[in-house]
């Protein structure tokens, strides 16, 4: 793991960011299993809220929640209607950032979800399927100290 | 009686008959319509009417769709027109009227003059009554599904906090012990990671009871739960929310501290969802007797005649009926681009009741 102790996860996703156009990046990670896998917005980018700072989720709420339990990503074209008002307030990053269309991968790290990307737009439809698809191929199989599930067939592989 | 000897009692009576909004009707031994007074008039379709007015005996029965007996709602048995000697104080009768439908009455029937056998019919509109009824038993089931509610909360709540919970507990616990045995390295890792999950599940129950109703509402009060709760929607959606409880730990009551807790949950959800904003203000005193609640915050704010409410428009509705549970009275002041205050008043004996 030393060797991904200076990977600068900021300037990675800033360069995300500029290179997709997204309106917002950020990146959870779980805390320590003492704080009871609480999930924190570490890195961020592009965003016009703070409220980020103080959402601690746990596993199962908000969309970070969400990918961290079922270990997949997760795609939404137009918040507004695929979440729903009533409900739009359970991913609160998602309020907060005014965000409607993202999507969020789980970062994977001796086999578990470690950590949770999101990448947004604040316009509907902003985010395809065809460029969240883009969006994975460019993280490829590893980011930073993590991997994609997806990419990587040999589940052992650490 | 003497006293009213000069006044002019037929007059009286003709005034009762032309402008009273009861529908009489005079019917003699055969059971012909002699007469009937404008309200009469007023509920019966045209041709009901003229067959009436033309001496049909028949013609009431295509109005009437039968009296309440003690078998049926609506039936036509042992009708009350088949007796011409038979007096009925009241009994309810549906009649199918003009432009309104069929509307239930109270009806009554009686003789008034034995030597011609004259009979007067008289009907009273009990639509008002009925509504009142119905808005009263609607009431009362409300409370009644909110009361059912909590308990079931409660009973859950509990049962996945002692058992569950502790049942789990107990095997995490166990597993412990493994790491404590001479046990390879890979499946110590495992254990480990098996440890992590069990202890998220853990977590999991313990949130899942707290949310459906807080032990600690029981335990230790409302501003006891209060804390945690506010804690809990400050870490789950970043909202911050200025809490001043004046209240010095005093107990007021299972029901009252539900009351004032479940309205305030439902307040600060709505501000959560509906105000856009990022913090809001809770303050809990008592002063005279009265118990107060106070939530306000400074964000969109709505109409509050607005026929049409975002969400189920369902919540202020509830939050009402649970401050009646416990005769206390809820205000809500809000406008658009201001914000929204609620206010809720429980009388409470002073001093609490130490429960």
């Amino acid at each position: 793991m030393k060797e991904w102790v200076g990977f600068n996860f900021q300037q990675e996703i800033e360069r995300l960011k500029e290179l997709f156009g997204f309106d917002y990046v950020g990146i959870a990670l779980v805390q320590t299993p003492e704080r009871g896998f609480e999930l924190k917005w570490a890195y961020v980018t592009g965003n016009q809220s703070e409220r980020h700072r103080r959402i601690i989720l746990q596993s199962g709420k908000g969309v970070a929640g969400l990918v961290f339990k079922t270990g997949k990503p997760m795609y939404i074209g137009d918040a507004l209607n695929e979440l729903g008002t009533n409900n739009l307030f359970n991913y609160p990053i998602v309020v907060a950032e005014g965000l409607k269309s993202f999507g969020a991968i789980p970062l994977y790290k001796y086999n578990r979800v470690n950590g949770v990307m999101l990448v947004g737009y604040r316009k509907n439809q902003g985010l395809t399927v065809e460029q969240f698809e883009q969006f994975k191929q460019e993280i490829g199989k590893k980011f930073g100290p993590f991997y994609d599930k997806e990419m990587v067939k040999d589940e052992s592989v650490q | 009686m003497n006293q009213f000897s000069n006044v002019d009692l037929s007059n009286l009576l003709l005034n009762l008959y032309g402008n009273s909004d009861e529908a009489i009707f005079f019917f003699n031994r055969e059971g012909k319509v002699i007469t009937m007074n404008r309200a009469a008039e007023e509920i019966l379709d045209t041709d009901v009417y003229e067959q009436m007015m033309a001496g049909s005996t028949g013609a009431i029965c295509k109005t009437c769709k039968g009296y309440t007996s003690t078998d049926e709602l609506q039936t036509c048995q042992s009708c009350y027109m088949s007796n011409p000697d038979e007096n009925i104080s009241s009994f309810q009768v549906y009649f199918d009227t003009k432009g309104r439908g069929i509307i239930p009455y109270s009806a009554s029937i009686q003789t008034i003059d034995e030597q011609f056998g004259i009979r007067v019919f008289m009907l009273r509109d009990l639509t008002q009554q009925f509504k009142t009824q119905e808005e009263l038993n609607q009431k009362m089931m409300m409370q009644r599904v909110i009361k059912a509610q909590e308990d079931e909360r409660k009973r859950i709540s509990r049962e996945l906090h002692d058992s569950v919970a502790q049942e789990m507990l107990s095997s995490l616990v166990d597993l412990r012990v493994l790491k404590y045995m001479n046990v390879d390295e890979e499946v110590l890792k495992k254990v480990q990671q098996t440890e992590g999950s069990l202890m998220r599940l853990l977590d999991d129950i313990r949130h899942l009871s707290v949310e459906l109703r807080p032990a600690t509402l029981d335990d230790l009060g409302l501003e006891a739960a209060f804390r945690t709760h506010f804690k809990w929607i400050e870490k789950n959606y970043g909202l911050i929310i200025h809490f001043h409880p004046e209240l010095e730990a005093k107990r007021y009551g299972g029901e009252i501290e539900t009351v004032v807790y479940r309205i305030c949950q439902e307040a600060v959800f709505n501000a959560l969802k509906y105000a856009d904003v990022d913090e809001l203000v809770v303050r809990l005193h008592v002063a005279d007797g009265f118990l107060h609640l106070l939530v306000a915050d400074e964000g969109k704010g709505f109409d509050l005649q607005d026929s049409d409410p975002q969400g189920t428009g369902l919540g202020i509705y509830s939050m009402k009926e649970r401050a009646e549970l416990v005769h206390g009275r809820l205000h809500i002041t809000s406008e658009i681009g201001k914000g929204t205050m609620i206010q809720l008043e429980v009388p409470v004996l002073e001093g609490g009741n130490g429960e």
